[in-house]
């Protein structure tokens, strides 16, 4: 465990010293970057450790930015309105768990999926509050230059990256991580066994809902303007799942692998094939799938870092 | 890229990473590339990028700069051609002879003689530039219909202008250059193209994206950066109350669709009481449904059903049975293309018949009225623009008609309202360029504020929020299968006609 | 009165949701595979229609016809060259690998077809019929008859015939059903491919109501999410209830809510059933 967070420390100290190099275009790709390690590394939790095709991280994301952008449309400073999207992310998956985590399979997948609808409609038609279908904007953080502004959401999402991570290494090396690979292999069993499945699935939810709905918040000051079809985009859903596939689930620093992987591909496709680029995205994903369903550290197991797979 | 108009200066070129460049930007067909034979002399006295006096006859002193090799090599790796170029930040007038150059340094003396000698052998060429102008445009995904359309209309701005040598700035001509840039028809992509656009490709200027959604979202880049930025598409007026400066819009605010045309329908059918709105839950059709309903109340007219639908909805029928029970005069829906195609179908599947039926944003397309049919008959709507308003612009198009005539000459098709708008973006940037006489952004966003002109748009004057406010958009209704303008009276085709089947 | 108007026309959308349904349900309760490329198999046929009618004048009716092979063709080969590799593989894993072939597929006909949205319009069009003081469009009202019509012929086909024995067999006992001897991996194949069939079948049917665009693939599928929890899995009766049910509860939903609402209400209906009754509003029994 001290091997793990000494490389991942390392590895965030890199990443950190990216604003000094970097212009103002590669560093809103790197927070992008950061952003989907966030959300990968989130679904983790529940998709990876568990085995819960959970379809809910655009639910948490949304949420997350509108909790975060009516807190500042009232007066909070970004910090707190961030924590408060985290917070309400939280109990939002808390008791959303309570509920759904009853189901398995395809079920489960499809009541995750449509959580994510509702919320949309239901921010779409609270005008007053959200601005509805006309979107809300953020006040822009007064600071002094561009880059520093670019500079500062870079470093917000890098240490809620690094907060994410410590999480998962957390997680995964404790009893939480344990129980949750038994429920993963056969929940009838570990639940015989004493494990508390209930408590452990709906901790793993709650999980994978608090920093994505950090990341939704930190993203709507960033960009500041959010509109429902945007925050609420089920494609988030699928990119988190993609990109841990990617990497390799249930691994620690597969989704973060992921993560980086899926932009770079993201970005160059986007480039390069501006017609066709959802299918060669869609391409990309069915090789992956066929081809490599285990994930790019699978390649590479025999590595001391790559983490061990359930 | 219009390479004919750059002129390279590789320095350090003899060998390694410089001869590469050299050679590419060779292929690349540029209008003569020196390749510097001896890097020691140069590396030193590039070793800060200096300035260098370069006068030509009558026009004063100009500035130029030089820029050093590594950032040339990495502009060069991406392809934009500025390798090592010397730079002019301002261009002398081909007309005045070729310029001469004089060093300010000793060291810079053979590096400028050079450049005093590349710029002999291009003459003319040399001494134009390009303004560059970032575009990001929903190319692929749910808007790209309105993206194609967008750029039919700033394509033809920007051919027919180059064709008439550029645009003025000051003594001398520039080429205009559009930098599209795709968004996917997704909000945040559109900010982040943006951001694109302004850092990495360096644009002098900026259209916005497609709605007032993208509009108010990637203002927030273009004001950051201090781009004056042009929106084609963007009339809510959320889009310019956001005390931005850098930001001004062709389409008037939403009420100025709804009063002409409630004005119209009070005088001319004085039964019209009852009116019925049903909106699209998004920007701008909720806006001007919002719109429709002020403007109906402040006539005593009654607003018996006032309904939003959800983006997406695939069947309307409940609602308008709804409408049908309340036997309104007058049913006014909003929402785009597929939407109104569904309600006015599903209008006609529940026999709903009404005096006036008026639709907004679709019966301005043709789209619409070839897939109704004969169910489009007579449904009223209004618009920004329409190809039968006749105006005297001084812009490049000059007439309204010869801007159709171009427009159809090149598409074959008559122009919509939002491929004149993004075509007036462009004659308004370039007429604000040229009274100012610079590119210079803060110059030209004075002379966008305090524009008052004639264009084949209609008079252009801005608003303190930066929104148009001169313009008379025209009401129109579908009769026998086209498109005829019944208001403003100056222009109109026919007179209103009553019923909607 | 305004009460009946809206059954019907509640009752008339739900037949046409039955259809989108019914092969999407078969698949998903079969393969145990969530197929995504269902919406976009759809357009596909809408497309098809669209095209026949106004090139070559072929009735949307006919297009069926046309249609129904050529869907299965594409069902079975897809099937049996991709699907059936995955077909063991978790959950998400075939979700992800429908969902990649969606993005392709979508993409493919945002590339042919581009993203203008289409009407088939038909000359002259049908008209409306009136019971008293309900009116019903003609079109749809065949529509929802044939849509029902085909998903019955499904059911006749899954109950009566030795290969829809077999397919049954496959959904509720694959090891056993091996055993017996049938050939599961053509199973597969030969349910793939008529839930394609039924998909690009409904695609003419639909293209006459609903304007055609490949954005709309997205809509249907989330429609055929709600039609099958709310029927049960795999079950064919199960989708005609469900598609009616939904139809009805959207069309009410609209008048005491507002329109706005309609959409939001059928998603939480599905949660609050997969939560109280997860087996779907008719049990598991049905499964042809």
């Amino acid at each position: 465990m001290r091997r793990e967070a000494l490389v991942a420390a390392t590895l965030f100290a890199l990443v950190g010293l990216f604003p000094l190099v970097g212009e103002a275009y590669w560093l809103r790709l790197g927070t992008t970057m950061l952003m989907y390690g966030v959300l990968a590394m989130s679904w983790n939790f529940i998709g990876g450790m568990a085995g819960y095709p959970s379809f809910a991280v655009a639910a948490f994301f949304g949420l997350g930015a509108y909790s975060g952008a009516v807190a500042q449309k009232f007066g909070a400073p970004a910090g707190l309105a961030w924590c408060i999207a985290a917070a309400s992310a939280l109990v939002f998956a808390t008791l959303l768990g309570l509920a759904l985590l009853r189901l398995r399979g395809h079920y489960f997948a499809i009541a995750s999926l449509v959580v994510a609808d509702v919320l949309r409609e239901l921010v779409n038609s609270a005008t007053d509050l959200t601005g509805g279908g006309m979107g809300l904007n953020l006040p822009v953080p007064a600071m002094s230059s561009i880059d520093a502004q670019a500079a500062f959401f870079f470093y917000a999402m890098l240490a809620l990256a690094t907060i994410t991570f410590a999480a998962t290494l957390l997680a995964a090396r404790s009893k939480l991580g344990f129980g949750l690979r038994c429920i993963q292999q056969n929940e009838s069993a570990a639940d015989m066994l004493g494990v508390d499945t209930t408590l452990y699935k709906v901790c793993a939810f709650a999980l994978s809902a608090v920093f994505v709905g950090a990341a939704g918040a930190i993203y709507a000051s960033w960009v500041h303007y959010i509109e429902p079809p945007d925050v609420f985009d089920v494609l988030y859903s699928v990119k988190a799942i993609v990109m841990v596939l990617l990497g390799g689930a249930g691994s620690l620093f597969g989704p973060l692998l992921g993560a980086a992987v899926f932009l770079s591909l993201e970005e160059l496709v986007w480039r390069k094939f501006i017609d066709v680029h959802t299918g060669v995205l869609g391409l990309l994903i069915v090789l992956l799938v066929m081809f490599l369903p285990k994930g790019l550290l699978s390649l590479s197991q025999r590595l001391p870092w790559a983490g061990k797979r359930p | 890229m219009n390479d004919e108009s750059r002129m390279a200066v590789v320095t350090g070129a003899g060998s390694g990473l410089g001869r590469a460049i050299a050679m590419r930007l060779a292929r690349r067909a540029h209008a003569h590339v020196l390749a510097w034979e001896s890097p020691a002399t140069l590396t030193g006295a590039a070793a800060a990028p200096f300035s260098v006096k370069q006068s030509s006859a009558g026009a004063g002193d100009r500035p130029c700069a030089f820029r050093r090799a590594p950032a040339a090599a990495n502009l060069g790796l991406r392809g934009r051609g500025t390798a090592c170029i010397l730079r002019h930040a301002d261009r002398p007038d081909p007309s005045k002879g070729v310029p001469t150059m004089k060093p300010v340094s000793i060291r810079s003396f053979a590096c400028a003689s050079f450049a005093a000698w590349a710029a002999l052998l291009s003459a003319g060429a040399v001494a134009q530039d390009v303004i560059r102008i970032g575009a990001p445009l929903p190319i692929t995904g749910a808007l790209s219909p309105e993206a194609k359309k967008l750029q039919n209309g700033m394509n033809l701005w920007m051919e027919t202008a180059n064709k008439a040598g550029g645009i003025k700035v000051g003594a001398k001509r520039m080429k205009i250059e559009i930098v599209p840039v795709d968004y996917q028809s997704n909000t945040p992509r559109a900010v982040q193209a943006t951001e694109k656009l302004v850092t990495q490709d360096k644009v002098d200027f900026m259209f916005s994206p497609m709605g007032s959604g993208a509009t108010k979202a990637a203002s927030s880049v273009s004001e950051k950066y201090q781009i004056p930025t042009i929106a084609a598409t963007a009339s809510s007026e959320q889009v310019y109350d956001q005390g931005y400066k850098y930001l001004f819009g062709v389409y008037t605010p939403n009420q100025t669709l709804t009063e002409p045309l409630a004005d119209l329908v009070k005088k001319q059918a004085a039964g019209v009481q009852r009116v019925a709105i049903l909106a699209r839950n998004d920007l701008f059709p909720l806006a001007i449904a919002q719109e429709m309903e002020k403007s109906a109340k402040k006539r005593g007219m009654n607003v018996m059903y006032f309904e939003k639908y959800a983006i997406g909805t695939l069947d309307h029928a409940s609602a308008l049975s709804q409408i049908k029970s309340l036997a309104p005069h007058w049913i006014f829906a909003t929402g785009y293309m597929n939407d109104l195609i569904l309600i006015k179908k599903q209008m006609a599947d529940l026999g709903i018949e009404a005096p006036v039926v008026t639709m907004i944003a679709g019966p301005a397309y043709k789209e619409f009225v070839s897939a109704l049919g004969k169910g489009a008959e007579n449904v009223t709507s209004a618009a920004w623009w329409h190809p039968a308003v006749r105006y005297k612009g001084k812009d490049v198009f000059g007439t309204t008609e010869n801007f159709n005539k171009l427009f159809r000459d090149k598409y074959g098709l008559d122009p919509d309202y939002g491929e004149a708008s993004a075509a007036a973006s462009g004659v308004v940037l370039q007429l604000a360029i040229e009274a100012a006489g610079t590119t210079d952004k803060k110059a030209v966003r004075e002379q966008l504020a305090k524009m008052n002109t004639m264009t084949f748009f209609g008079p252009i004057k801005f608003g303190p929020n930066g929104q148009v406010d001169s313009l008379d958009p025209p009401v129109f209704q579908v009769q026998k299968g086209t498109q005829v303008v019944i208001l403003p009276a100056a222009i109109k085709q026919g007179n209103l006609q009553l019923g909607v089947k | 009165m305004l009460t009946l108007q809206i059954l019907a026309n509640g009752l008339v959308l739900g037949g046409l949701y039955a259809c989108i349904a019914s092969g999407f349900s078969l698949v998903w309760g079969v393969l145990n595979v969530i197929n995504i490329l269902h919406g976009s198999f759809i357009v596909l046929g809408g497309y098809l229609a669209f095209y026949a009618y106004g090139l070559l004048g072929i009735h949307p009716f006919l297009s069926i016809l046309i249609a129904a092979p050529l869907f299965f063709a594409l069902g079975y080969a897809m099937q049996h060259t991709l699907i059936n590799r995955m077909i063991a593989a978790p959950v998400l894993l075939t979700l992800t690998l429908t969902f990649g072939l969606d993005l392709m597929l979508s993409n493919a006909m945002l590339a042919t077809f581009t993203a203008d949205f289409r009407k088939l319009t038909l000359d002259p069009p049908l008209g409306t019929l009136a019971f008293g003081t309900i009116v019903l469009p003609v079109d749809r009202l065949i529509a929802m008859v044939l849509a029902l019509g085909l998903t019955g012929l499904l059911y006749l086909v899954l109950s009566r015939s030795r290969i829809g024995r077999a397919i049954v067999a496959v959904r509720m006992d694959r090891e056993a059903a091996a055993l017996m001897g049938v050939n599961v991996k053509r199973v597969y194949a030969i349910t793939f491919g008529l839930g394609t069939l039924m998909a690009g079948a409904s695609g003419p049917l639909l293209a006459m109501i609903f304007p055609i665009s490949p954005l709309t693939g997205p809509a249907y599928l989330g429609k055929a999410f709600v039609i099958c929890v709310l029927g049960g899995l795999g079950s064919v009766p199960g989708a005609m209830i469900g598609g009616l049910a939904l139809g009805v509860v959207e069309s009410f939903g609209s008048l005491w809510f507002g329109p706005e609402h309609a959409t939001t209400l059928s998603f939480v209906l599905l949660i609050l059933i997969l939560l109280v009754r997860p087996e779907g509003l008719l049990g598991r029994k049905g499964y042809a």
